[in-house]
């Protein structure tokens, strides 16, 4: 790791540890409303099959994931949970933001529960609109987070640099 | 329709057998038997009743609340509370400002109006128990709660299942019942100051923010391209 965080590391080994990384993307599901299901579809659907793209969406505990899919109503209750779950999570770690509810607080902007959006509490790299999405934006918001990984530089994040986030579509 | 009628014919006798001629008014013929044993118990502390869709409201004084509910569960055999919510008759404060193109709300009336079987003031308590046993078999009741005391008697002694629906009245309406065991927070996180299902519970986000769908308009499918469309005609004209 030394070598890596240095970033001084080769770049084949760069390309094989970013290839790797791109396909084993070990995803915690925060299903919290409707987009849970279209999210579902996408994940254990036959037509979608999420796990065709090296997307294993059953790790055991946050600790093991490298992705976290906040889908649906963010509430000002869950809100803390959510937190305190994403920050178990090893780095490097990505948040991919579903639907209009997780985005900015969708049709509940106005209410007096809602999160007006989760990257209030965590950082978002991937933003899928929609109300709900449909599972192809998922996917779509999946292999554009896998085209981010394999173009990254490991040392990145230790560096401290962040990238603007995905908004797909 | 011959099925139907057939169906009737084989139901037991307990099945209510027609719905009244004008159901938002008249009684069904189990509702008025309910209402004819609350009468005889509860004697005057019945304020108001009326009909809702074939079953009995009945508004009954607010120091009867407790009562109406034991003689409801003893002598009616009503052993299901189904729920027990809040009302705010207040109108909802106007959200936006007349002509502005702000349709994100319906149109909400201007003077303060009451339900079936009326009420004193603005706040209500509703609760509706039945019977699991006999069928058809069910009481709604009222009882109105003056705005400088939002008191009632809890009835967690007499439905247990009142606990929660009692909290919930408690931090979305601020009613508070005697005799609760515990009330505290069920819903809302515990440091949430107010009580949001208060019609005049200020909704923040639009005091600091106008409504999304004035300022952030996108075309409907099919504007952007009929827009298009006339442009290149137009542009097509202006090159011929």
């Amino acid at each position: 790791m030394g070598l890596v965080s240095s970033g001084k590391a080769p770049k084949p080994l760069q390309h094989l540890l970013n290839y790797s990384r791109k396909y084993s993307l070990w995803m915690l599901q925060w299903g919290l409303a409707c987009c849970a299901i279209e999210m579902g579809a996408a994940l254990a659907g036959p037509r979608y099959d999420v796990m065709r793209l090296g997307v294993i969406p059953f790790p055991a505990s946050p600790r093991q994931a490298d992705l976290i899919v906040i889908s649906g109503t963010v509430t000002d209750k869950m809100a803390p949970a959510i937190k305190r779950l994403y920050e178990q999570m090893p780095d490097p770690k990505y948040v991919i933001s579903m639907g209009s509810c997780a985005n900015c607080g969708g049709p509940y902007w106005d209410s007096y529960s809602v999160t007006k959006g989760v990257d209030q509490i965590i950082p978002v790299d991937v933003y899928v609109p929609g109300c709900p999405p449909r599972p192809e934006a998922f996917i779509q918001g999946i292999v554009l987070l896998q085209q981010r990984i394999m173009s990254e530089d490991p040392a990145e994040r230790w560096r401290g640099v962040t990238r603007e986030p995905i908004v797909v579509g | 329709m011959a099925d139907a009628v057939e169906t009737t014919a084989e139901t037991p006798a307990e099945i209510p057998a027609e719905v009244p001629a004008d159901p938002k008014t008249e009684l069904r013929e189990q509702a008025a038997d309910a209402l004819a044993r609350l009468q005889a118990e509860l004697g005057d502390a019945i304020v108001e009743h009326a009909a809702a869709y074939g079953d009995v409201v009945v508004r009954v004084r607010r120091d009867a609340w407790r009562r109406a509910a034991q003689v409801c569960k003893d002598t009616l055999g009503c052993d299901y509370l189904s729920f027990i919510a809040g009302i705010d008759w207040m109108p909802t404060p106007a959200v936006a400002e007349e002509g502005s193109g702000d349709t994100s709300t319906p149109a909400q009336p201007k003077e303060q109006t009451y339900g079936v079987a009326g009420s004193d003031g603005r706040y209500q308590l509703f609760a509706v128990v039945m019977s699991t046993r006999r069928k058809s078999w069910r009481v709604i009741l009222k009882t109105d709660l003056p705005d400088d005391d939002l008191h009632a008697d809890s009835w967690v002694s007499i439905y247990a299942g009142a606990d929660w629906h009692e909290r919930e009245a408690w931090e979305m309406y601020g009613f508070v019942f005697d005799g609760h065991p515990s009330l505290r927070h069920l819903y809302l996180p515990s440091e949430f100051e107010g009580h949001p299902l208060r019609k005049d519970y200020p909704l923040l986000a639009r005091e600091v923010k106008p409504w999304p769908g004035l300022v952030d308009v996108e075309p409907m499918p099919g504007e952007a391209a009929d827009a298009d469309d006339a442009a290149a005609a137009v542009d097509g004209g202006e090159s011929a």
